[in-house]
């Protein structure tokens, strides 16, 4: 096993104070994957700075040492995003998690990177204000790595993602360069920079401070649940409420298999346990006109087939099926030992056919497949059951999940919605990028890390 | 590496262990571990997360390093085992917040016992341990613990000795003592007075039940107060109460510190002495004892001996804020004008699930304002001994808890497990604060007592 030299731990340890480094291969072991724990690899040292100062130094000395870095959150990604080679060193940001500021008035906050989504939203709570993007991990991914992957959530499909919200960034270089992008006052006149660093996975360098505004609350919600006896009927439903123009704040749509895992869990949201297919429907907004909306999308949803349309009556309810929602990943693990969370965006209109074929795929594999997704704007999240430890399977997941994306892609779709390529999906960046496309992306990521030293082997293939 | 080592905390058990069965506890959990996967959700839930950092000191991470030591990737001698497993509180957190339902505080009690196998135990540990464990010591033990508290010395001295890391266990200790005195609530008399001497006669209809009470040691010992006041409030909400003589330590503190053997053989003894058929159901008024007691049956599973009698008796175990509140319960008491705020002890709300039920005791009290807590589920740092074996941390997290109730204004704090009353209360003492933290039992005994449900 590869060790990081004793003269550079030491000073590392003056950086950051010695609790901070980890260097023992057992306390390591924790950090060899993130949320996705089909790869695993054990890093060369894990580093936990607490400012932007600290940051600096860590790079300039790692650089200068050739060592890689691999940036991480709360390492609850599901790319692979965060998986660490081990010759590369961790900088993890949980640290780094101050509120710097909240500017109620100009509803405008700034962040350390380690700040936990939800954190936000419930400080800027008493003001009336709120941070949209809602992934489902938001009650402990952080904001650094929704910067990273331009996280999304079931209220993208109005709100739109991460990027939208991010007006400024302090972000530090491979180098240890401490640059100011965006920010306030500086939004615009200039090349857009946050927008080109936001989505960027690690790979051109760590944000270590972060603006972002928020929005008021809305002052009415309305959330609907309906039942349907087969998937398909779901995603008509999803897309003749968009067809006729409505714009609902959410449309989710979650299948019997995960249903039922959610169910037998603590955060059971009180759905039919023996239904096959829900569909949630949100609408928010001014009072006014929402009653109308929720009206249509009930008949839309009854036109499709709905066997049973309820409405959350109270915000109790509400959180309650939304806790059945965004809880569904980690309910799997009652059904099943591992899993892998796929993430690919299709046309709406192509949902019930796409829906159909992977269920399909999932019989030929003899593989368990549990869809959970944001069906309002066709990104879909197969999820995977399997045993790691049965390698047979595992490569028949790999299959599976390679069919899957063509799938997706031949339906006018692409690889990726919100959870980034990382590394598991690199090797699909070819069924939608030519080789041209992917060598500009690369002359983007040399112009913030010219030597190449941030999270490695991610987003494109080793080739180009 | 050398396969062969004693049984450090034996010391009558000769036979050599290997690092195979040493993983045994463990491995007997492997189904307990497998439903994690891996989705991190528990990390903010966690207190030494949040203030470390280390997804070591994380649920995610400590399960992580249990699965390795299962696997044969890890030692369970390893320092990295040892000190991540050892720094854990046991506060529970991690389980409501977790999707796939993992049962971490088990886990972490199997964890505990091949860590303390392989690597021993503090001194500070054992000796409590050993002392709980025998009945004649404990009351040995608390006896002097009793008149050392009577001198009013231990509260003077804590407040005296230097803030020096090397002697806060000893300040700590102290401090501890003096936050189990009883508060006296006199001064929180309602001006007009009429209504408190009044007679309420006690209409006994049909009984609700027959209550065994456990006595407890640290609460028998120090509290004895909270369990008279217990049988009374059982008594006025219609339970008919008997006394078990033969009861002993419940364990909890053994399972909880790895020498899992002991606690097995605790359980054993109140199986015997608290024979389940002979009541309907046994109360406690310590969250720590109580969710020792509803898992003997998770203890004794591979004892097929005892296993079916502990499964029979947890099931009858409830805490009191359960039993007074069954049925339109508790009666409501007389007034005692004071402000109050309750903290949430781990084991009642995050292990038995009970938030609202002693909450429910106090509403009973008239003119009792009660003042919600911020983050009154956080783990005060109480966790055992954990204020006084791990300095730095337990007393950031202490001092957390203590700012908190500071801020809210209040008289008084009430909070239902007697660790916690001693963590809280040596950090009010400490941070020279006038609030002090009492069992609600007391506070709502008091109510009755102004109640006149009492014959004086």
């Amino acid at each position: 096993m590869e060790s990081l030299p004793k003269n550079l731990a030491r000073d590392l340890k003056n950086i950051v104070g010695s609790k901070w480094v980890l260097t023992d291969r057992d306390r390591l072991l924790a950090y060899e994957s993130d949320g996705l724990t089909a790869y695993r690899s054990i890093p060369l040292a894990v580093v936990l700075p607490e400012s932007t100062s600290q940051v600096s130094n860590v790079f300039k000395l790692l650089s200068q040492n050739g060592i890689k870095v691999v940036p991480r959150g709360a390492g609850t990604g599901l790319s692979g995003g965060a998986l660490a080679e081990p010759t590369s060193v961790i900088i993890g940001t949980s640290r780094m998690n101050t509120i710097l500021e909240l500017d109620a008035d100009n509803r405008r906050a700034v962040v350390q990177p380690g700040v936990i989504n939800a954190r936000l939203s419930e400080v800027a709570s008493p003001f009336g204000l709120y941070y949209a993007p809602d992934p489902a991990s938001q009650s402990a991914c952080t904001i650094g790595g929704n910067v990273a992957e331009n996280s999304g959530g079931p209220h993208c499909l109005k709100y739109g993602v991460t990027s939208r919200y991010v007006t400024g960034l302090t972000i530090v270089t491979y180098e240890g360069q401490v640059l100011q992008l965006g920010g306030l006052g500086r939004e615009r006149g200039s090349y857009d920079l946050v927008g080109v660093f936001v989505g960027s996975e690690g790979c051109f360098g760590i944000a270590t401070e972060v603006e972002v505004k928020l929005l008021p609350k809305p002052e009415a919600v309305q959330t609907l649940l309906a039942i349907f006896d087969r998937i398909e009927d779901a995603g008509r439903a999803v897309t003749s409420i968009m067809a006729r123009g409505l714009l609902p704040a959410a449309l989710e749509i979650v299948d019997g298999a995960t249903i039922r895992a959610v169910e037998a869990s603590v955060f059971a949201g009180g759905y039919p346990a023996d239904a096959n297919a829900a569909l949630v429907v949100e609408f928010d907004g001014i009072e006014e006109g929402l009653g109308a909306d929720v009206q249509k999308a009930v008949s839309d949803c009854n036109n499709s087939g709905a066997t049973e349309v309820r409405s959350a009556a109270t915000s109790e309810e509400r959180q309650k099926l939304w806790q059945g929602r965004k809880k569904a990943f980690g309910a799997m693990g009652r059904i099943a030992t591992d899993l892998l969370v796929q993430d690919a965006t299709v046309p709406r209109s192509k949902l019930p056919e796409v829906l159909l074929k992977i269920s399909e795929i999932g019989d030929r594999y003899d593989l368990n497949i549990a869809n959970v997704f944001h069906a309002g704007d066709g990104n879909l999240h197969p999820n995977i059951l399997f045993d790691r430890s049965d390698s047979e399977e595992l490569e028949k997941v790999e299959l599976a999940s390679t069919e899957i994306m063509k799938l997706c892609v031949a339906a006018g779709g692409t690889i990726t919605g919100e959870h980034g390529v990382g590394h598991d999906k690199k090797s699909y960046m070819p069924l939608v990028y030519g080789i041209e496309e992917m060598k500009a992306m690369k002359k983007v990521k040399t112009v913030f890390d010219p030597h190449h030293g941030m999270n490695p082997g991610k987003v494109l293939p080793a080739d180009i | 590496m050398k396969n062969t080592m004693q049984s450090p905390e034996h010391g009558s058990s000769e036979s050599p262990l290997t690092l195979t069965s040493l993983t045994e506890a463990l491995r007997d959990q492997e189904d307990r571990l497998l439903p994690c996967v891996h989705c991190g959700f528990c990390l903010p839930a966690c207190p030494t997360y949040v203030r470390l950092g280390d997804e070591n000191d994380s649920p995610r991470g400590r399960l992580h390093l249990m699965k390795a030591v299962v696997e044969g990737r890890m030692s369970p001698k390893s320092k990295a085992f040892q000190t991540h497993i050892d720094r854990c509180l046991g506060c529970r957190a991690c389980e409501p917040v977790c999707p796939s339902g993992v049962e971490y505080g088990l886990l972490l009690e199997s964890a505990r016992e091949v860590a303390s196998k392989a690597g021993g135990m503090s001194f500070l540990s054992r000796a409590l341990m050993g002392i709980m464990a025998r009945q004649p010591w404990t009351n040995w033990f608390m006896g002097w613990a009793r008149i050392f508290r009577w001198t009013r010395l231990p509260k003077l001295i804590a407040r005296i000795i230097p803030k020096l890391q090397v002697l806060h266990p000893f300040r700590f200790g102290l401090a501890m003592l003096a936050a189990t005195s009883e508060t006296h609530l006199k001064s929180f008399t309602p001006k007009s007075s009429k209504n408190e001497k009044e007679k309420n006669d006690i209409i006994q209809v049909q009984p609700k039940g027959r209550v065994a009470l456990l006595e407890g040691c640290v609460q028998s010992g120090l509290f004895s107060r909270v369990n008279r006041a217990t049988e009374r409030l059982l008594q006025v909400n219609g339970y008919e109460v008997v006394t078990v003589t033969e009861q002993g330590c419940c364990g909890a503190l053994h399972a909880h510190g790895g020498a899992t053997d002991s606690a097995r053989k605790l359980a054993i003894a109140n199986l015997k002495a608290f024979d389940s058929d002979h009541f309907d159901y046994i109360a406690t008024n310590s969250a720590g004892c109580g969710l020792a007691l509803k898992e003997y049956g998770h203890l004794l599973e591979h004892d097929s001996k005892h296993s079916k009698t502990a499964y029979a008796f947890s099931g009858k175990v409830r805490d009191i804020s359960e039993l007074l509140t069954m049925s339109n319960g508790p009666k409501v008491g007389g007034s005692i004008p004071m402000k109050v705020t309750y903290d949430a002890a781990c084991h009642l709300c995050h292990g038995q699930g009970l938030l609202t039920e002693p909450k429910d005791l106090l509403k009973a009290i008239p003119n009792l304002e009660i003042i919600d807590l911020p983050g009154e589920e956080e783990c005060c740092g109480g966790a055992g001994i954990y204020g006084i074996t791990h300095g730095d941390l337990g007393v950031s997290i202490g001092e957390d808890k203590v700012n908190a109730i500071k801020n809210t204004g209040v008289d008084l704090v009430a909070t239902a497990n007697p660790g916690c009353i001693m963590q809280i209360g040596a950090g009010l003492i400490l941070a020279g604060s006038t609030i002090t933290a009492q069992h609600p039992i007391e506070l709502l005994d008091e109510s009755y007592r102004r109640a006149g449900y009492y014959a004086e």
